[in-house]
């Protein structure tokens, strides 16, 4: 059989009068995401096409703060429907074991006193793609991270306002984006309350200066500085202060760590496991880039690091696989949860490939690793990061 | 009830006459049993897997057996319209082209669709298809309810019921047949018959 699936297509379609259609159109069956050049080049590197989630380019990451259109994007749903969202239509419901319910609109938010934090926010799956034994899930490499600043409420003065009964406990977080197929379980999660009333947990409805665009989490969203994203809730509608985590698929099962080190595919993990909360020590390179060529003269080596509720303390950079170690020297803002910027000038000593690695520390002694221990949904990638780069005469 | 290319898919996936289906004994040769299967198996990854993410987050995983049977399950569990016999041919697919080893970027599985025979081969037909509503009720409940609601009523996806679009039958061909927007296209699943079968029944509704 030599007829192409295209060109016998073609032909059922003649019968019915559709060979119009045919001729000019692309075969929908196509995989995207196969074809890294199809995508390296625009503002984000798309790793699933539907729902839309997409990092950035490490090269993105001189700006201390990372621009709303070039941000990671993460979701398990995808957006809701915009009508859902609209000031008309929004409400945020807070409920639960408190004193008295509230249904507040953005301008009843606008009550509360107006805060701003500059904060990294990470997806907890961030670096997955490097884990070996490889595991299920989007394939992030190093950009599913990025760092802006936040503005909103705080969420305690939030909860204050409803006021908690005694056997408050986690504060349970849903919002507004539905799967395609009901029996799917919805994203929600919970954080527990020393979290939730910490004077930096925040409702953000601003991100770098703009209204929280649609793909961050319209028109309101949690930001937990110092905590990976899982419990940044986005599109939220729904705050349930309980006495327990909250249940379901989301918290119950994913976005969990085991809490000591297990064997790769050693089938469940026989210690406990814990949810994904506080970020780890992460450097990355920035410049130059992974596969870049640099002359023979002094390089300035430039990157970002950050941590989770610590400061970073050290960036160190190696040029002989981790054998040795040369710090580099931090410049620009220092501010509590967002990430430092540093600089080293490198002289290469001659021409060729090499290696430069990174790592940092932070100021409770926690190390970045070589690699990090392996965990069955690979989350908490944090092992030294690596840039070759080919030196000219 | 099986459409006449529905019952030769079978054969040829079931392995009936001896075709693709040995794979048990051909597990080593991983790349026979992918060609083998990928015509089938891609249809649903399109048909059932992409009704709700798009088909790169499959591509992009490298995953052992066990993994893939696990996340099959998981998804069948929260309710993937995929049969038992279904995600075996799935699984032993998956893992076949998906495996651990695999290289990283592996050509779009469309390339190799190209090559291979059509995936339904009826004969093209004389006259007009003439659905038949009382069938098209069945595949549209099999395939087409998850998005688009109990009766057409609509959910996710658009009502249908009483849709214009039933009336500009090259629209709505299109649309099975190629997707459009965050619907998937079902050209590799569903037989012409089906879509004549489905649109007979939507017609009544």
């Amino acid at each position: 059989m030599s007829l192409s699936r295209r060109a016998w297509l073609g032909k059922v379609l003649q019968g019915l009068g559709l060979s119009a259609l045919v001729s000019h159109r692309p075969v929908a069956a196509r995989a995207a995401g196969n074809d890294p050049s199809s995508n390296e080049s625009g503002p984000l590197i798309a790793r699933v096409t539907r729902p839309y989630d997409a990092e950035t380019p490490v090269r993105e990451f001189t700006s201390f703060l990372t621009p709303n259109h070039r941000f990671f994007v993460r979701s398990h749903f995808g957006p809701p429907a915009p009508e859902l969202i609209t000031e008309a239509n929004w409400k945020l419901r807070v409920g639960g074991l408190t004193d008295q319910p509230l249904e507040l609109t953005l301008k009843d938010l606008a009550q509360f006193e107006r805060v701003t934090i500059t904060a990294v926010v990470q997806c907890s799956g961030n670096g997955r793609a490097f884990h070996r034994p490889k595991v299920p899930g989007v394939q992030w490499e190093r950009g599913a991270v990025g760092n802006a600043q936040w503005t909103g409420v705080r969420l305690r003065d939030v909860l204050a306002k409803a006021g908690l009964r005694r056997n408050a406990k986690h504060v349970q977080f849903k919002g507004a984006d539905r799967p395609v197929v009901s029996s799917v379980p919805l994203f929600v999660r919970s954080i527990p309350l020393e979290k939730a009333l910490h004077p930096d947990t925040m409702l953000a409805y601003e991100m770098n200066g703009r209204p929280l665009p649609l793909l961050h989490g319209a028109p309101l969203r949690v930001i937990t500085p110092g905590w990976m994203a899982d419990s940044c809730i986005k599109w939220l509608t729904d705050i349930t202060v309980q006495a327990e985590e909250a249940k379901g698929y989301y918290m119950q099962t994913a976005y969990r760590v085991p809490v000591t080190a297990i064997q790769p595919n050693s089938g469940l993990p026989g210690t406990s496991m814990v949810p994904v909360e506080a970020m780890v020590v992460k450097s990355l390179i920035v410049s130059p880039v992974n596969d870049g060529q640099v002359g023979l003269v002094p390089v300035t080596i430039q990157g970002v690091a950050w941590s989770g509720e610590a400061s970073v303390a050290t960036v160190e950079l190696s040029f002989d696989e981790g054998k040795t170690w040369e710090p580099a020297r931090f410049v620009g803002e220092d501010e509590r949860y967002a990430w430092r910027r540093w600089q080293y000038v490198w002289k290469p000593k001659g021409p060729g490939s090499v290696a430069i690695l990174s790592r940092a520390t932070d100021a409770e002694g926690q190390v970045q690793p070589q690699s990090t221990p392996w965990n069955p949904s690979g989350f908490l990638w944090n092992g030294w990061d690596r840039v070759t780069v080919t030196v000219q005469a | 009830m099986m459409t006449f290319s529905r019952v030769i898919l079978s054969a040829l996936v079931l392995g009936l006459p001896g075709l693709a289906v040995d794979t048990s004994a051909q597990e080593d040769d991983l790349a026979s049993v992918s060609a083998a299967l990928a015509p089938r198996a891609e249809g649903l990854i399109i048909a059932r897997c992409s009704v709700c993410h798009s088909p790169d987050l499959v591509s992009q995983q490298r995953l052992p057996k066990d993994r893939w049977m696990a996340t099959v399950d998981k998804m069948k569990h929260w309710g993937a319209e995929i049969s038992n016999d279904e995600s075996d041919l799935l699984v032993r697919y998956l893992s076949a082209r998906y495996h651990p080893g695999a290289p990283d970027h592996l050509p779009p599985f469309d390339s190799e669709l190209r090559k291979a025979e059509p995936l339904t081969q009826e004969p093209v037909q004389a006259g007009p298809l003439v659905g038949v509503a009382v069938r098209g009720a069945g595949i549209f409940e099999h395939n087409c309810q998850a998005c688009h609601g109990a009766g057409a009523i609509g959910g996710m996806g658009p009502k249908l019921a009483k849709n214009p679009i039933l009336k500009h039958e090259d629209l709505f061909w299109e649309t099975v047949l190629y997707g459009r927007g965050p619907m998937p296209a079902w050209g590799s699943v569903l037989s012409q018959q089906d879509i004549a079968d489905i649109h007979a029944w939507l017609l009544a509704r």
